[in-house]
């Protein structure tokens, strides 16, 4: 086995935000990597940071820590950090976690985007 | 940076005239220094003199003490200082000989100073390279020396021992995944009737999540001595660690007080996996959420409380996800269904056999996959309550 987890992060550009599908697991192993791309994403001065969470299996606190993060980043640039396409599972994990009280997410990217 | 020193050993007095004047330019801008020795004694003696020294240039053919015998005492003692052999072009057995004695090169005389010039920079830079390879190595150590210090302040943020006592049996697990994590447990007797049970997990791993789990731990107690409500005792650290927290670590806690009077259990939940109750009749419930999130996150959040009523016979399950969030080899996850399936039915009434049949029920699953993350739980199995209501048969 390899010691770090798959994950993709593909990353498209909307006219209001940046949008970063997240591909595959974010765990302890590969969270810093997830950090390094969002981290670049925001120094290029993005207004909002859309995280489509559509292919996303598993995150877990050491990958909501990224987010949290994210958001504080993006909060400190006067920028928006959303959230949508959250799979049951990772939606309970962000109910759990109490993340959801936070943290901004919608069903689909179009309503996230409609709010930017 | 200063000079690089070179230690230049020979009986030759012309040599030193040579050298100086060859390499004038640079011993004038300050790149090299020589050092002059005449034979192997005076060499290991300057070398003593100057620890700083790691290239020795040096005849093999002097009075006193040869190369070759000033060669083998420095492997012997200066395992760092390289030696250059400069010695005649015929004298080839003996150049053979200085360099299965670990000589590094040599060059032939007479001295084409190019060539030595060449030579010395390429020896330097190899000392170069093994410096910083032994400095890495050292700095390697340093880690792995902090890291025993964490593993060590993580081991020391759960009790070293649970009380006993005759109106409960508790027990908890706490196996570390390879790196250092951040889970943490705790359980307190707040006085003759109340304990306390406390389950939390750090977002992040290493040496930075052990710190925060040691805090953590040390004001949730120091807050529980104080305030007898759960949710005063998570809104109290909340505050506390939300100050300064630029690293944005955050630590899911549940803390629950069960008062051995009446049965009941009250608690907050402060973003951390609903903890278990199991009922005699084999029944396992998720103790509801409390509307809450992770400590750390967000300040000035007033945090909800619960209770529930526990009777003799029920226990509760505390876990962290390492648990649920287990791996096989084809990456499923443990999950929940599995785990309230060990702890429903015809589960053991002893809380250690509890805790541990959850865990064996883990490491079956998982079937020596690596294990990502701390796998951590806290059971409690009780038997009266205070007033003298027992339970019929059970332990």
């Amino acid at each position: 086995m390899t010691s770090k987890t798959q994950l993709t992060i593909r990353t498209e550009q909307d006219e209001k935000a940046v949008i970063l599908c997240l591909v595959g697991r974010v765990d302890g192993t590969n969270a810093s990597v997830l950090d390094e791309a969002v981290r670049d994403k925001i120094d290029a001065g993005q207004p909002a940071l859309l995280f489509d969470f559509e292919d996303l299996e598993y995150i877990s606190s050491a990958g909501l820590r990224v987010l949290l993060l994210a958001a504080r980043r993006m909060q400190a640039a006067k920028g928006k950090t959303l959230f949508c396409g959250l799979s049951e599972q990772i939606a309970e994990v962000f109910r759990v976690s109490g993340f959801d009280h936070i943290l901004p997410v919608f069903g689909t990217r179009s309503e996230a985007l409609a709010t930017v | 940076m200063g000079a690089t020193r070179i230690l230049m050993v020979d009986d030759e007095e012309d040599l030193e005239l040579l050298v100086r004047q060859r390499f004038r330019r640079r011993i004038r801008k300050g790149e090299y220094e020589f050092l002059f020795a005449h034979n192997g004694k005076e060499a290991l003696e300057a070398l003593e003199e100057n620890p700083d020294i790691r290239l020795v240039l040096s005849d093999i053919n002097m009075p006193v003490m040869d190369g070759l015998t000033l060669l083998g005492q420095l492997e012997e003692t200066k395992p760092d200082v390289k030696a250059v052999i400069i010695s005649a072009y015929g004298d080839m057995d003996n150049i053979r000989t200085a360099m299965n004695r670990g000589a590094f090169d040599f060059v032939t005389k007479p001295v084409d100073f190019n060539d030595l010039q060449i030579t010395i920079e390429k020896t330097l830079k190899h000392i170069n390279a093994l410096e910083q390879a032994l400095k890495n190595r050292d700095r390697l150590v340093a880690i792995r020396r902090e890291l025993d210090v964490a593993k060590q302040v993580q081991l020391s943020g759960v009790p070293a021992e649970l009380p006993v006592g005759e109106a409960f049996g508790v027990h908890a697990i706490m196996n570390p995944a390879k790196e250092i994590g951040g889970d943490f447990y705790d359980f307190f007797e707040l006085d003759e009737h109340r304990l306390g049970l406390v389950i939390a997990d750090v977002s992040d791993k290493g040496v930075p999540a052990a710190l925060f789990t040691m805090i953590t731990r040390a004001l949730l107690k120091s807050s529980s001595r104080r305030h007898d409500s759960p949710s005063r005792c998570l809104h109290e650290v909340n505050e506390f660690i939300c100050q300064d927290n630029d690293a944005c670590m955050f630590v899911t806690v549940f803390y629950g007080v069960l008062d051995l009077r009446d049965g009941s259990f009250r608690y907050s939940n402060g973003g951390h996996n609903p903890p278990r109750h199991l009922t005699a009749d084999g029944a396992v419930s998720e103790l509801p959420l409390t509307g809450d999130f992770a400590l750390g996150i967000a300040d000035g959040h007033d945090f909800g409380e619960n209770a529930v009523t526990v009777v003799p016979g029920d226990a509760l399950f505390l876990y962290t996800d390492g648990i649920t969030e287990a791996c096989n080899h084809q990456l499923d996850e443990y999950g929940e269904d599995r785990l309230d399936g060990v702890l429903g039915g015809d589960a053991p009434m002893g809380a250690r056999e509890l805790a541990e049949s959850v865990v064996d029920s883990v490491e079956r699953f998982a079937d020596g996959a690596t294990q990502f993350d701390d796998i951590t739980c806290l059971s409690l199995r009780l038997r009266l309550l205070s007033g003298g209501a027992g339970t019929d048969g059970s332990q």
